[in-house]
């Protein structure tokens, strides 16, 4: 048994490393300078430049102003989707209304439609609403989504017994009271992944973000860090640097949610 | 989990469904908790899709007037051996990224949920490689795999073994594109695997420890069959996402995909058309096969795992 | 139920349908002149693209027109077009790449104004003319002011040049290695003393360096493919020459070899334009003061050098032209080369202190000594918008024979072939 635990962690602590080397590698790159990336053999020591390279990542991007731009259309969005998503996956889970099968078959169907393929389009009608350059293009476009619903109502499926429902509705709850008083508390879990999921993708979205942003004072880190990267003499530490400083919060919001998505997931498995 | 969306609740609330036959529009409030995603997605997903594929009829160069050529441009795509060669890339990176991302993501879920400690540190080291920087992801990448100074190449030479020109050999292109997909997919996915083995009540577990079984039969016998609809899940998200591939290539091979185009995928593809050469029509007709090939693939996976998913 | 489903489908049918034509009618209005309000100059750039002192100098020059200065990240030339078919927020006045422009120029009549019409005459010919004429149409508009020029040179190690047997003094090696031939030639004596430093960094990088040292490139002036002809094949030849005698290193320009390589010698020459001395010196360390630069075997070329137009919706583009004047003159040039190494477009700028400036990475040599005359003697050659992607077949079809995968008549054949191909679907004969 002690030998089965050793080799399991082993294993696991592999995966691990492998996983967090080219963090760490990053972390190495942004404490050197851009010529150390390239010696040979491969410099895996801390040197002392990242004072340097903050500097130089402060001195070329607004990069707290970034900052500040990405937070609102994160947070905006990831609240907008767990409002929206988890309302109509409730709708889906556990009510019945005409319409009902055909309308999620569409919505499974959704998934299936690259979105890149519609960027021109999309950037049409943006400026058709005189969204360009605002973050509004960011927010909305994104604030429900069909991989959300779908997460959700299998999750709703399992978790609420119709029961309850029907319990809380003979209280005198209304759809939305019962939405509230039932569906949120017990959903923790799966919004907690959901929220994490939408939050990194927003805070990671460089694709249309790069199309739509054009006012300088409104662009996400991800674009503004793209500057970073001109397209001669790179200062590759730099960018890493920036890279970095990007991945902070995102690492942080990460951290806290893990907590409670572990220990909701665990419940949700115990109830269920 | 119930997977299949044609399935009827078993047991839809009787106050939600009440006998007599209802008015439409006394359903209004389910139908208004509905409708943001699906006026956001006819105003924001639909609209341009549709569009572009519309262009697909059209010889557009982005900025002139657009003119209607019919089929003319899918008749080029059947001669275009560029577009035969981005398919085949595209479904070939497609399975040599899914399918170890899959296998080693369930494989690190079942060691996951069979180890006690530690199980939050591995999470979060796990999910790290989701939430880093794609550029800095595909610098690093680039760097392992790079001929006279990569990592591997360094590790075959210690080892006694020929090194290859990673990025200058068509398959070596695939190789080291879809290890950085892998290396970013994995851990997400164990994490969902995860918390579907983590659904698995144990009463099943102890009953197979009573019947004798061992690891590998528990693992086939019970767990496998509990996950199905996780696995059927994450199996159409890797579809979609994996057909789409086109960031990683573009940042490791650079726009033309290598040698050999060998790191041309088909979104690519659309893209160079779309944007480099500006034949917007072209790449609309590029834009409908991408549709019709992620089409095809989900019924192949439905139709594989789907089946008997329902619980 | 039934009649919900349909009156659904129907009303999202009717909504796309309606967006479709919003969407046609918008992008069929080619002609879209609408002004910009007036009062405001917007000036849109990529990264690096301007000089910094310069821009701020510009834009404190001229107070009445409140320039707003927008740089604009990733795709720039993508991010062009959308706006263009977006019909808001187009910029007054906009940075268009080197690369780009021919495939813009179609375009001229709709999108951009004529400087000639608006009194640029009087100082086109401050510029260098063959510059000029890759923003001129075939009917003789001029839509661009070149912000600056790159002109190639041979950059290479003297360390490693004398200790191969070969000279090191710029001007004997500009003296020995007069054309590709001879260049090559030197490759595999300094193969024979240092097989580790490959004279070619990449084979296909050099037969690009060579179809931009001639008069004529893939397709004519008349649309006629031209690719399978000789000054092509020439250059092939001689790229396929360097893999055969393996004078090759393989080594992509900008990979994380190539710039490790240029550092520690397997890289010991780069054949390029100006601004890759900052490729060069951001990635070499211990190299300072060991590398020179000699003109180009064959004949100097151009890579890439940036132009400033005036788009049709700018409220004022006398007043925008003025901008540009300023902006664009020859001091302000030699300041944006000090600046950030962007080379001037002005010839009298190389006569500016900040130009002759000696270099101590290059061991204290003057580089505009090698690139003043080079600017001048550019070969003039016309280019298609289709260029670009008729080319890329033939790059391609280079990378199998440098793999191993493919010999060269097989390669060449494929390559014109699918560059015809490309062509027909664009209506080249």
């Amino acid at each position: 048994m002690r030998w089965r635990g050793l080799v399991l962690h082993g294993l696991l602590a592999i995966a691990g490393i492998l996983c967090l080397f080219p963090f760490y590698w990053t972390l190495v790159m942004a404490t050197n300078s851009t010529s150390d990336i390239y010696r040979f053999p491969p410099k895996f020591t801390f040197g002392s430049q990242f004072d340097d390279n903050v500097r130089a990542v402060l001195e070329n991007v607004a990069f707290f102003q970034s900052m500040g731009n990405t937070l609102v259309v994160a947070v905006s969005t990831t609240a907008l989707v767990l409002f929206f998503d988890s309302l109509a996956a409730f709708t889906f889970a556990k009510f019945r209304f005409p319409g009902r099968n055909v309308l999620f078959v569409i919505l499974l169907a959704t998934m299936l439609l690259p979105a890149q393929l519609g960027a021109v389009p999309q950037f049409q009608t943006m400026a058709a609403f005189g969204w360009v350059g605002s973050l509004k293009a960011l927010i909305i476009p994104a604030a429900a989504n069909a991989f959300g619903i779908f997460w959700l109502r299998q999750y709703f499926q399992n978790s609420i017994h119709d029961e309850l429902v029907e319990a809380a509705t003979l209280d005198g709850c209304g759809f939305l009271g019962v939405y509230r008083h039932v569906a949120l508390p017990s959903a923790r879990p799966a919004l907690a992944f959901l929220g994490i999921f939408t939050f990194v993708a927003s805070w990671n979205d460089y694709f249309w973000p790069l199309i739509v942003l054009t006012n300088p004072d409104h662009l996400t880190l991800q674009v503004a860090l793209s500057s970073l990267n001109r397209s001669h003499g790179v200062d590759y530490s730099m960018v890493m640097t920036g890279a970095l400083m990007a991945m902070v919060p995102l690492i942080i919001v990460f951290t806290i949610f893990a907590r409670q998505f572990i220990k909701g997931a665990t419940e949700g498995a115990i109830r269920g | 989990m119930t997977l299949t969306a044609a399935a009827p609740p078993k047991q839809a609330p009787r106050t939600a469904n009440a006998g007599r036959r209802r008015s439409i529009w006394s359903y209004w409030r389910f139908y208004l908790a509905l409708s943001p995603f699906y006026l956001i997605f006819l105003v924001f997903g639909l609209y341009p899709v549709a569009s572009t594929i519309l262009l697909a009829f059209q010889k557009w160069d982005g900025l002139g007037p657009r003119t209607m050529v019919g089929f003319q441009n899918f008749g080029f795509l059947i001669e275009d051996s560029t577009f035969w060669l981005a398919l085949w890339n595209t479904i070939v990176l497609f399975f040599m990224s899914t399918m170890p991302t899959l296998a080693i993501a369930m494989a690190l879920a079942v060691m996951l949920h069979s180890a006690v400690r530690l199980k939050g540190v591995y999470r979060i080291a796990y999910f790290i490689p989701n939430i880093t920087s794609l550029v800095a992801a595909a610098i690093f990448f680039a760097a392992v795999f790079s001929t006279n100074f990569g990592l591997i190449n360094a590790a075959l030479r210690g080892l006694g073994l020929p090194t290859e020109d990673w990025l200058g050999e068509p398959w070596g292109i695939k190789i080291a594109i879809s290890t950085m997909i892998v290396w970013q997919w994995t851990g997400y996915n164990t994490i969902i695997y995860l918390a579907g083995l983590q659904a698995i009540p144990t009463e099943q577990y102890e009953a197979a420890k009573m019947d004798g079984a061992g690891p590998l039969r528990t693992f086939f016998s019970i767990t496998l069959p509990q996950l199905r609809p996780v696995v059927l899940f994450t199996v159409i998200m890797s579809t979609i996402g994996g057909l789409q591939t086109f960031t990683e290539p573009q940042v490791m091979v650079g726009n033309n995909g290598g040698t050999g185009q060998s790191g041309m995928t088909v979104v690519m593809y659309f893209y160079n058309q779309a944007f480099f050469n500006n034949d917007y029509g072209y790449a609309g007709a590029i834009a409908l096969s991408i549709f019709v090939l992620v089409l095809l693939f989900t019924a192949i996976n439905w139709k594989l795992l789907g089946g008997r998913g329902r619980s | 139920m039934e009649l919900s489903r349909r009156t659904l489908l129907a009303g999202g049918f009717a909504a796309m349908l309606g967006g479709t034509v919003v969407g046609c009618s918008s992008s069929m209005d080619t002609g879209s002149t609408k002004k910009n309000a007036g009062g405001n100059i917007a000036l849109w750039c990529w990264p690096g693209g301007l000089g910094k002192s310069v821009l701020d100098d510009t834009i404190a020059h001229f107070p009445d027109q409140h320039i707003k200065y927008s740089e604009i990240g990733g795709d720039f030339k993508q991010k062009l077009l959308t706006t263009f078919n977006g019909g808001t927020s187009i910029p007054d006045i906009t940075g268009v790449k080197g690369e780009d422009i021919a495939s813009l120029l179609p375009q001229a009549t709709n999108r951009f104004v004529d400087l000639k019409t608006i009194g640029a005459d009087s100082i086109l010919g401050d510029y260098l003319e063959w510059k000029v004429k890759q923003a001129t149409t075939l009917d003789g508009k001029v839509i661009g002011i070149p912000i600056d020029i790159g002109p190639t040179a041979l950059f290479y190690r003297e360390d490693i040049f004398t200790a191969g047997g070969l000279p090191g003094d710029p001007a004997k090696v500009a003296e020995q290695l007069k054309t590709w031939d001879d260049f090559l030639a030197a490759g595999l004596e300094l193969r024979k003393a240092n097989p580790k430093a490959p004279i070619v960094a990449d084979a296909v990088d050099l037969y690009g360096t060579i179809i931009s040292q001639g008069t004529s490139r893939y397709i004519d002036k008349d649309n006629k493919f031209v690719g399978d002809q000789d000054h092509i094949r020439k250059a092939w030849d001689i790229a396929v020459k360097a893999i055969t005698t393996k004078v090759d290193g393989k080594t992509l320009g900008g990979s994380p070899d190539w710039n490790a390589g240029l550092d520690q010698g397997t890289v010991p020459t780069v054949t390029g334009a100006a601004w890759v001395a900052l490729d060069i010196k951001a990635a070499c360390k211990t190299s300072v003061g060991k590398w020179r630069v000699a003109p180009t075997p064959s004949g100097p070329a151009n890579f890439g050098g940036s132009f400033l137009t005036i788009t049709k919706s700018a409220a004022d583009p006398a007043a925008a032209l003025e901008v540009i004047k300023y902006m664009l003159s020859a001091d302000n040039q030699a300041k944006a080369f000090a600046d950030a190494q962007i080379f001037p477009s002005a010839p009298a700028a190389y006569d500016k202190p900040q130009l002759k400036a000696a270099d101590p990475f290059f061991g204290g040599q003057v580089p505009i000594e090698v690139f003043g005359p080079a600017a001048k003697s550019i070969p003039i050659a016309y280019e298609a918008p289709l260029d670009g992607a008729v080319a890329v077949p033939f790059s391609d079809g280079l990378k199998l024979v440098q793999a191993g995968k493919k010999t060269s008549d097989a390669a060449w054949a494929e390559a014109v072939s699918k560059a015809k191909q490309i062509g027909k679907r664009q209506g080249v004969q």
